[in-house]
């Protein structure tokens, strides 16, 4: 998963063509990746303070669905808007699950989890036979929809309306405690293990037969229908597949802050989302990952002077018109793909 | 009780055909949506608001619209000339990021407090017609919204440059085959767009209260609109304001819980039933 | 193998075909379809292959009413369209897409298209860094793959030179002749289809003209009249 020495490695020894599975590495990649994974899940909660910590979390989960959001417009040229309904919509659920279902937390995990993805599944089966610009448009306008059913006066009672929903749980979830996953130290292994996973299983399926007919689908939609293709069904599942990255984060957002705000459901999360996409790149699982790090410490700098959304919109400005290849290369279409095994790698940029 | 929800339907889609309609010329015209058309209205009424203080209401409804017609045009060479090179999505996200940026801006400088507008004295007050009192400014938006559904139609219909953007709209292919200048076309266009956002905000003021969050409002419901009625067909989006419209007034009066929802069941269904829209438009691939 | 009865094809209020009938047997010769511009010939095959609906009319294919398939279903049945405007994936290799192709439709015997297509030199260049004439030929060699029954080319000529063109036909009359399939070939270029085709259809203004032997066709008054005369 480390950009550069996998990339130099595997542009060695690839093979030609999507056949299911990754490609060949040399063990020195794979003992270089293990590393930054041991390290990386380890030094931080060492070294780091409480806070540098709370933002490293944030910034893991900002990139979960930064991934989510990078995936989808990298391999499927979809922009999908509404990101944080998923995300903050997992939460609330669990949190509804628990106060007012009196599920377990498991259980209460469990069924937000389902439920979730059935919505998603059920939304992206009407929105996802679209063009790409009407699905921008719809998922930007189902995002709404969202926001607006959370405060409507009926379900006041159960959604908190404007003042959000307080959870806490006794019990265990995967055998950690409540204590636990509040804890920024323990919550960041918790996360980086899960952000890992994410990225890894994505990674994956952008590089198996599903991703080269995502982007070959992207590519001229009618010719892969001429050529015998299903083009709706594959998009389908690309959608599901990352509303589950967003809805992980969204359980595990809620997990830890103890707390659910319409906010977490609001446009502005789905905006940071596709910034910190924009920012560390929409190729390949680091790039956006790195981006929602960045995004979370940034806000911390700028965030106090009640900069963030104008910061927001400048930077979507600035990575798409001044940096559209090295950035963005996804988009503009002369830098999709540069290695030559079908792997939505990170860019050389 | 009919007429009455009638009239307040026509009253919501005056001003929504003023937004949607523009939308669909620039979508028809270039491929490309607007993502910051409600920031643009937003501003329209801010806008609307300061002049309304200072110059009066009238005074407001001729200045802005001016002022939001030299924004087009900065908007068209700025920003849209330059990215025409680009894909319709890259487009759309950048029209996004000004969006995002503008509606900033204007709560920088206004604060984030919702502001009313008082209508001017002529068109306030009710006035009664067949036995129901109904207010003077929502007969004023409906002959609004009615006088420039004409002036597009009649411009649309009966001049070159509006049959140019009917071309363009229907075939873009055939038409820049055939050589028109899309480019002082699109000026147009843009610039026209930019003025009734403008219209639309003066005349929102006395209507509905002016608020920080109004533009994603506005472009959320400008969006459904143009969906429902086909992307890029203009006589679609107008048909699809007029439906969504009632839906919204209909909604708000049977079925008040869930009132704010109503516009998203209409967009849902109308996906289901017929994902192309309503119009002759290019929703689907 | 294909049987064309009654179509017809609107656009709006403008009628493209009317009452058009065909029958083209998998007897190994190319079918060319010729006309004047306007004459409905792309229409035709948009219809054929499912890319239009026909507001009258019925498309047999292999004895079965096909009229309402779906484009993807009909590929999979062994009917193959190229594209007037070349339609491939500018972004990837020309192998990429052949390859990706050739998975989908379970074809193991690729390498006889890109011979046959003289794509070899190709194969590792981005798609959209060929030369325009290898383009066309990509374009026709994605209808190839997958071992198709019925082939319908839409001016796989088009944009290149009388000598290319008819180079690509000589190749297409010899690939039909060896595989016994039916092909269907629109084209401008009279010359290259009275060359290499067994038989011609004339279109003209959305109506069948004529079909025959190139030589009838040649030979008919009202074939010379719709091209030189009161014909668009």
């Amino acid at each position: 998963m480390s950009n550069r020495a996998t990339t130099a490695a595997s542009e060695r020894v690839a093979t030609i063509g999507a056949t299911g599975g990754p490609s060949l590495r040399l063990p020195l990649t794979l003992v270089a990746v293990a590393i930054v994974f041991v390290v990386g899940a380890v030094a931080p909660t060492q070294f780091a303070g409480d806070f540098v910590l709370r933002l490293g979390n944030e910034g893991l989960l900002l990139g979960m669905l930064a991934l989510s959001v990078a995936f989808l417009m990298n391999q499927a040229g979809l922009v999908a808007l509404g990101a944080a309904s998923i995300y903050g919509g997992a939460g609330l659920l669990f949190a509804i699950a628990m106060n007012d279902w009196n599920l377990t937390p498991m259980g209460a995990l469990c069924a937000s989890f389902l439920i979730i993805v059935v919505y998603a599944t059920v939304l992206g089966a009407l929105i996802v036979r679209t063009n790409p610009l009407a699905f921008m448009m719809l998922t930007l306008a189902a995002g709404e929809m969202i926001s607006h059913a959370v405060m409507l006066e009926g379900l006041r009672d159960y959604t908190g309306g404007a003042d959000g929903l307080v959870v806490s749980f006794k019990g265990t979830v995967f055998g950690m405690e409540a204590a636990d996953f509040a804890s920024p130290a323990r919550f960041w292994v918790v996360v980086w293990l899960a952000t890992w996973l994410a990225g890894l299983a994505l990674w994956a399926v952008g590089r198996s037969r599903l991703g080269a007919i995502l982007r070959a689908v992207r590519e001229n939609e009618e010719r892969m229908r001429f050529s015998g293709f299903d083009t709706y069904l594959p998009r389908l599942i690309a959608y599901v597949l990352v509303n589950i990255v967003a809805a992980v984060a969204g359980l595990l957002h809620v997990l830890n802050a103890g707390f659910v705000s319409p906010e977490s459901l609001g446009i502005s999360v789905s905006t940071n989302a596709l910034v910190a996409a924009l920012m560390g790149g929409i190729a390949g699982s680091v790039g956006p990952i790195l981006g929602g790090l960045i995004f979370s410490f940034a806000q911390d700098e700028f965030g106090g002077r009640g900069l963030t959304q104008l910061l927001t919109g400048i930077a979507i400005v600035v990575f798409i018109v001044v940096f559209p290849r090295g950035v963005v290369g996804g988009l503009s279409g002369m830098a999709w793909l540069r290695t030559r095994a079908f792997g939505g790698r990170r860019e050389t940029s | 009780m009919i007429a009455l929800l009638i009239a307040n339907s026509l009253a919501l889609a005056s001003l929504l055909i003023m937004l949607a309609s523009g939308l669909a010329l620039i979508y028809g015209l270039r491929d490309v949506i607007n993502f910051g058309h409600g920031a643009i209205y937003m501003l329209g009424a801010y806008l609307g608001y300061t002049v309304s203080l200072v110059g009066g209401f009238w005074l407001a409804l001729v200045v802005v619209p001016i002022l939001l017609a030299l924004l087009g045009i900065a908007f068209e060479y700025l920003a849209l000339r330059p990215l025409q090179g680009r894909s319709h999505i890259e487009v759309a996200l950048v029209t996004l990021g000004l969006g995002i940026i503008l509606g900033q801006i204007i709560i920088f400088f206004y604060g984030g407090v919702a502001r009313s507008v008082d209508a001017p004295q002529i068109l306030s007050g009710s006035v009664t017609v067949l036995n129901l009192s109904y207010p003077v400014y929502r007969i004023f938006l409906i002959v609004m919204g009615l006088g420039s559904c004409v002036l597009l139609a009649l411009w649309l219909r009966f001049t070159s440059s509006g049959l140019h953007v009917r071309a363009v709209s229907q075939d873009p292919s055939v038409a820049r085959m055939m050589g028109i200048n899309a480019d002082r076309l699109s000026l147009l266009v843009t610039s026209l767009s930019t003025a009734f956002a403008g219209v639309a905000g003066v005349l929102a003021g006395p209507y509905m209260s002016i608020d920080p969050g109004m533009d994603v409002t506005m472009i959320v419901n400008c969006l459904i609109i143009v969906v429902i009625g086909g992307t890029g067909s203009i006589g679609g989006a107008i048909v699809a304001a007029l439906l969504f419209g009632f839906m919204q007034v209909a909604g708000s009066v049977f079925l008040p819980n869930i009132a704010a929802l109503v516009p998203y069941i209409l967009l849902m269904v109308v996906l289901l039933i017929a994902p192309r829209g309503i119009g002759r438009g290019r929703v689907l691939s | 193998m294909l049987q064309i009865e009654n179509l017809s094809v609107s656009y709006g209020s403008v009628r493209a075909l009317s009452d058009v009938d065909l029958e083209v047997r998998g007897d190994g010769i190319l079918h060319g379809v010729i006309g004047p511009n306007g004459a409905g010939k792309s229409t035709l095959l948009d219809a054929v292959c499912g890319r239009r609906r026909p507001i009258a009319g019925t498309v047999r294919y292999r004895n079965e009413d096909i009229t309402r398939r779906s484009v993807a279903w009909r590929r999979r049945q062994g009917m193959a369209r190229s594209f007037q405007r070349t339609s491939i994936f500018q972004d990837l290799t020309v192998h990429e897409q052949l390859h990706l192709v050739a998975q989908h439709l379970g074809d193991d015997r690729l390498d006889d298209v890109i011979e046959v297509m003289d794509l070899t030199g190709y194969l590792h260049q981005k798609a959209g860094r060929i030369a325009y004439g290898v383009q066309r030929r990509l374009d026709v060699a994605l209808a190839l793959i997958g071992r198709p029954h019925l082939l319908l080319l839409d001016e796989p000529g088009a944009g290149l030179s009388a000598a290319e063109t008819l180079h690509l036909f000589e190749h297409l009359r010899d690939l039909v002749r060896e595989r016994k399939i039916a092909a269907v070939v629109v084209e401008h270029d009279v010359d290259a289809v009275f060359a290499c085709c067994g038989k011609v259809t004339v279109l003209d203004l959305g109506r069948h003209l004529a079909t025959g032997t190139p030589q009838e066709i040649r030979a008919n008054h009202r074939v010379v009249a719709a091209y030189l005369g009161t014909a668009a």
